[in-house]
């Protein structure tokens, strides 16, 4: 196991949606890599393509009315775009595994804990006996530091606290020892003591498992305790790209910078001091009715002719060693 | 600036649990156990909490949108909990609340103009039409809405400016004070920043007082004067903002601000994860609610609930273990 083994590749994802007012690009062009005991953070407003990037992986991409229109998902040298539904089946769940961001409606209300996990045991691992799926189902559910497992193992998930189901949800995606956790704003509807715990907890996991990770996640602060790289998204594409902290002491891309600015923080003006905070202008534009150029010039400051589309979009260029921006005016 | 608009003694809200054959009651939710508060003219306290904490429940009990079980709410010197009901109606023009979920707080079948309408008819404030409608345009101007939006319905609005919909038709009555429910929570982080902005314009424009009511204690510190801290209905420290930011003496309030992810990856910080969930309100845990998830919890703690200490005029909490 080297050091910088690459298990996942996504190399120019386009993904399409058909709606009733035409079709939009959700994801467009899209690139990044999965690293071995690593984590890299996909971070972007609602409707930025995140989400979408991560169920194309999963090959969970509703089809009618979506599809993957172009772009390769190399795992372990295999493209996932090439794998029929039965060959998908196997490894998801088992070599790439998910959780969600709403942990009650991820979890089904009429099965125990215990049969939820070892349904993923059942599939994927049929060889077990029924005792063994238990045992396992137990040892897992002690993983991820639920006390009294044995109790545990026979609830409903409406018995647990939110914090607990989103550990059973870790319990299941964790049983069959992945490669990759794809992880959809897995702490968004917790508590703050609640979501430091589960990070805490994912942590953990990654240094004893060794799985990558793929941090979804709207909340900067996510990102910057617990990954090592970052993406940033708007408008289905990534505008900057770059370990965790060059992207936070040296954002490259206006919106990359508005973004961090625009979070209050507790150290600089505190109480009494209080200004206005830095703003990002405007919003986020429609999919249906995207700009020509950079799909960010109406809000950016430092938008120019280029912007507007006479040099085409921009695309992600390097401006440090491994930082890339996808900026006609980067800062400096 | 120094008179206080609100006034809050030993207020409680006691949900009664019914079960078995007979309905009977079975046990009670204290949501708000006993709360003592008071907020200035012009200012903002904040509050924060998790889930279940009963912030939202003490923010309506002011309003009497939910009935308090006892205890005095007082505005401008007058007990509003004995107000009758034709009485309560005009004083809910001086009081207003913004909700946290801008898709569920704006009635789908009504156009933004009827919808910033309907509460200057209902308390007959602008009599003629032409008042009315220089009045919705004087609010849209507020809230930084173009004219036209007010013959559009609120689905052909995102959801910031759905936020700024609710805001305007909070002060369509020119209220003096306003209970913000989670204002920013259901938004993105850039259209976040334009909505707390904008709040604070209002307030300095027109003199409201809040009571911003959020689980996102870095807004809460940045938008409030005061911020108070509650956990199972009870506040459990209340301080000026900048004060309890290194200053917190309350263990819970210092795991709060531990536990919030920080965007800059350049400081590391000493973590206090705090072990188990909240418990269950029906049953809170004997003495000090914090107790069992307390790692300076000692035997006193266990015994009886900690009374408030001052620490200054403006810093009050309720620990026996309190942080130095």
């Amino acid at each position: 196991m080297s050091e910088n083994q690459k298990i996942l590749e996504v190399k120019d994802l386009v993904v399409e949606f058909n709606t009733d007012r035409g079709l939009i690009t959700a994801v467009n062009g899209v690139n990044f890599e999965v690293y071995r005991g690593k984590s890299i953070g996909i971070v972007g407003e609602s409707g930025s393509g995140k989400s979408v990037s991560a169920l194309a992986i999963m090959g969970l991409i509703p089809n009618p009315p979506g599809r993957v229109k172009s772009g390769i998902i190399k795992y372990h040298g295999e493209n996932l775009l090439d794998k029929s539904v039965g060959e998908m089946r196997k490894i998801r769940g088992n070599k790439i595994a998910m959780i969600f961001q709403e942990p009650m409606t991820s979890l089904n209300p009429v099965f125990n804990v215990g049969n939820q996990i070892e349904e993923v045991l059942k599939l994927h691992q049929p060889e077990l006996s029924k005792e063994d799926r238990h045992v396992k189902g137990v040892e897992m559910l002690s993983l991820v530091g639920i006390p009294s497992p044995e109790k545990r193992y026979k609830e409903y998930p409406h018995q647990l606290s939110g914090g607990m189901r989103q550990r059973v949800m870790i319990a299941m995606a964790l049983a069959c020892k992945p490669d990759i956790l794809i992880a959809d704003e897995p702490t968004t509807a917790l508590d703050v003591t609640i979501q430091a715990q589960i990070l805490e907890l994912m942590n953990k996991l990654q240094k004893d498992l060794g799985m990558g990770i793929i941090m979804i996640t709207h909340d900067l602060g996510v990102v910057a305790e617990t990954c090592d790289d970052v993406a940033v998204m708007y408008c289905g594409k990534i505008v900057e790209k770059s370990d965790v902290k060059s992207i936070f002491n040296n954002p490259k891309h206006p919106y990359t910078k508005g973004l961090i600015e625009s979070i209050p923080s507790f150290d600089s003006t505190s109480g009494a001091a209080k200004g206005r905070l830095p703003t990002i202008e405007g919003m986020v534009p429609s999919l249906f009715e995207l700009p020509e150029g950079c799909s960010f010039q109406d809000r950016c400051e430092f938008s120019t002719e280029d912007c507007r589309g006479s040099k085409g979009s921009p695309s992600l260029t390097k401006v440090n060693e491994g930082h890339k921006v996808s900026c006609f005016n980067p800062l400096q | 600036m120094s008179e206080n608009l609100i006034e809050v003694k030993n207020l409680c809200k006691r949900f009664p649990i019914k079960g078995g054959l007979l309905g009977r009651e079975v046990g009670a939710v204290n949501a708000v156990n006993n709360i003592s508060f008071s907020i200035k003219k012009g200012e903002t306290l904040g509050l924060v909490g998790e889930s279940g904490c009963g912030k939202t429940t003490l923010g309506r009990s002011i309003l009497r949108l939910i009935e308090p079980t006892s205890g005095q709410v007082k505005f401008n010197g007058e007990d509003i909990l004995t107000y009758n009901k034709n009485q309560m109606r005009a004083m809910r023009r001086k009081m207003q609340i913004i909700f946290q979920d801008p898709y569920a707080s704006l009635n789908p079948r009504m156009t933004v103009g009827s919808i910033l309408e309907e509460p200057l008819i209902i308390h007959n404030l602008f009599k003629t039409k032409e008042e009315r409608q220089k009045r919705l345009y004087k609010l849209l101007e507020y809230v930084q809405l173009p004219k036209d939006a007010l013959n559009k319905y609120p689905h052909e609005f995102s959801g910031g400016q759905r936020q700024r919909v609710c805001i305007a038709r909070a002060l369509a009555v020119e209220p003096e004070f306003i209970v913000c429910d989670e204002p920013v929570s259901a938004l993105d982080v850039s259209v976040q920043a334009q909505v707390v902005n904008l709040l604070m314009d209002l307030q300095k424009e027109l003199g409201l007082t809040y009571l911003f009511i959020a689980h996102d204690l870095k807004v809460v510190e940045y938008i409030s004067n005061r911020v108070a801290v509650m956990y199972l209905g009870n506040m459990i420290e209340v301080a000026e903002s900048h004060e309890l930011y290194g200053g917190a003496r309350h263990p819970y309030t210092k795991a709060l601000f531990s536990a919030i992810p920080n965007p800059n990856p350049n400081i590391s910080k000493e973590r206090i994860i705090l072990e188990g969930d909240i418990p269950s309100p029906m049953n809170p845990p004997a003495g000090c609610h914090f107790h069992p998830r307390c790692w300076m919890a000692k035997d006193e703690c266990r015994m009886s609930y900690p009374p408030v200490e001052s620490m200054s005029q403006t810093h009050e909490y309720r620990c026996y273990n309190p942080i130095s």
